[in-house]
């Protein structure tokens, strides 16, 4: 029941706990890396860390 | 759920520790390039009433926020990938952290390099998709190649892996840049360079706290 190569986790109890890491990991990344807003409020203040860690930017 | 709160708190820790190590390499590698760069760029047109953070320590630590941050994000698809393969250490995490840095980092900067301000890309919302499709197809390649014993996912891997490539980044028909070329390139370099040091650092740290927290 340990590894996803036994194709069993997603009926083991890391299921839930490991998904909701990944759907919090992915909303944070998505939200930094990727938003764009109306003001660019976020665009500006994330733009020095979108260009050098190769999101793409602008 | 009990769980959960380990991951998170182990991501926490790989997170704010590597992201801080990030920003001190930015410091010193990326973000004069970053400045000399906009040196080359015309006063923006239309940008002049937005806000933007006030250049110095302002500007910095918002860079700082943004790299403990996205520490965060990674270091929690990080730490549960380790946690459904049932793996943790820091030398195991340097492993996953070195994966993590070929998914995220080095698969999309084969088609859209980390580029400096002022150069000329294609549309926004196809780099973005694109970059999103290679990171994905990234993860299924090894995913497929080295964690699978079935042939037929590791063909399936394999090709998925190298499909973004096949197809190619979008760019824009004509190319040019603002900033000199030599700049451009000592950007990529220096990017590749603390990032890589931002994984290995993410890995061994969530794999760290893995084992510490018992997960």
């Amino acid at each position: 029941m340990k590894t996803l190569a036994g194709s069993s986790v997603v009926y083991s109890a890391k299921f839930l706990p490991g998904l909701s890491a990944i759907v919090l990991g992915l909303t944070v990344i998505l939200g930094l890396g990727f938003m764009q807003d109306a003001n660019n409020y976020i665009h500006n203040a994330a733009h020095d860390g979108r260009h050098s860690a190769a999101f793409p930017c602008h | 759920m009990a769980d959960f709160r380990k991951l998170v708190i182990a991501a926490l820790a790989a997170g704010i520790l590597s992201g801080l190590l990030l920003s001190v390499l930015q410091y010193y590698l990326t973000q004069p390039l970053i400045l000399a760069a906009e040196q080359f760029e015309a006063p923006a047109t239309g940008s002049e009433h937005e806000w933007q953070p006030e250049n110095g320590w302002q500007r910095f630590a918002f860079t700082m926020l943004f790299n403990g941050l996205s520490g965060f994000g990674f270091a929690l698809l990080l730490s549960a990938a380790m946690y459904w393969h049932g793996t943790g250490g820091y030398w195991r995490g340097l492993l996953w952290g070195s994966a993590g840095y070929l998914v995220f980092f080095a698969a999309p900067s084969l088609g859209l390099p980390p580029e400096l301000p002022g150069t000329d890309s294609a549309a926004l919302l196809s780099r973005q998709a694109w970059w999103l499709f290679t990171a994905a197809s990234t993860v299924a390649g090894l995913y497929g190649l080295l964690l699978s014993k079935n042939h037929g996912l590791q063909i399936a891997g394999g090709m998925l892996a190298a499909a973004p490539h096949l197809i190619g980044a979008p760019h824009p028909e004509i190319a040019q840049a603002l900033a000199p070329e030599a700049l451009q390139q000592r950007f990529v370099v220096m990017s590749a360079f603390s990032n890589a040091l931002f994984w290995l650092s993410l890995g061994a740290l969530a794999g760290f706290s893995m084992t510490k927290l018992k997960l």
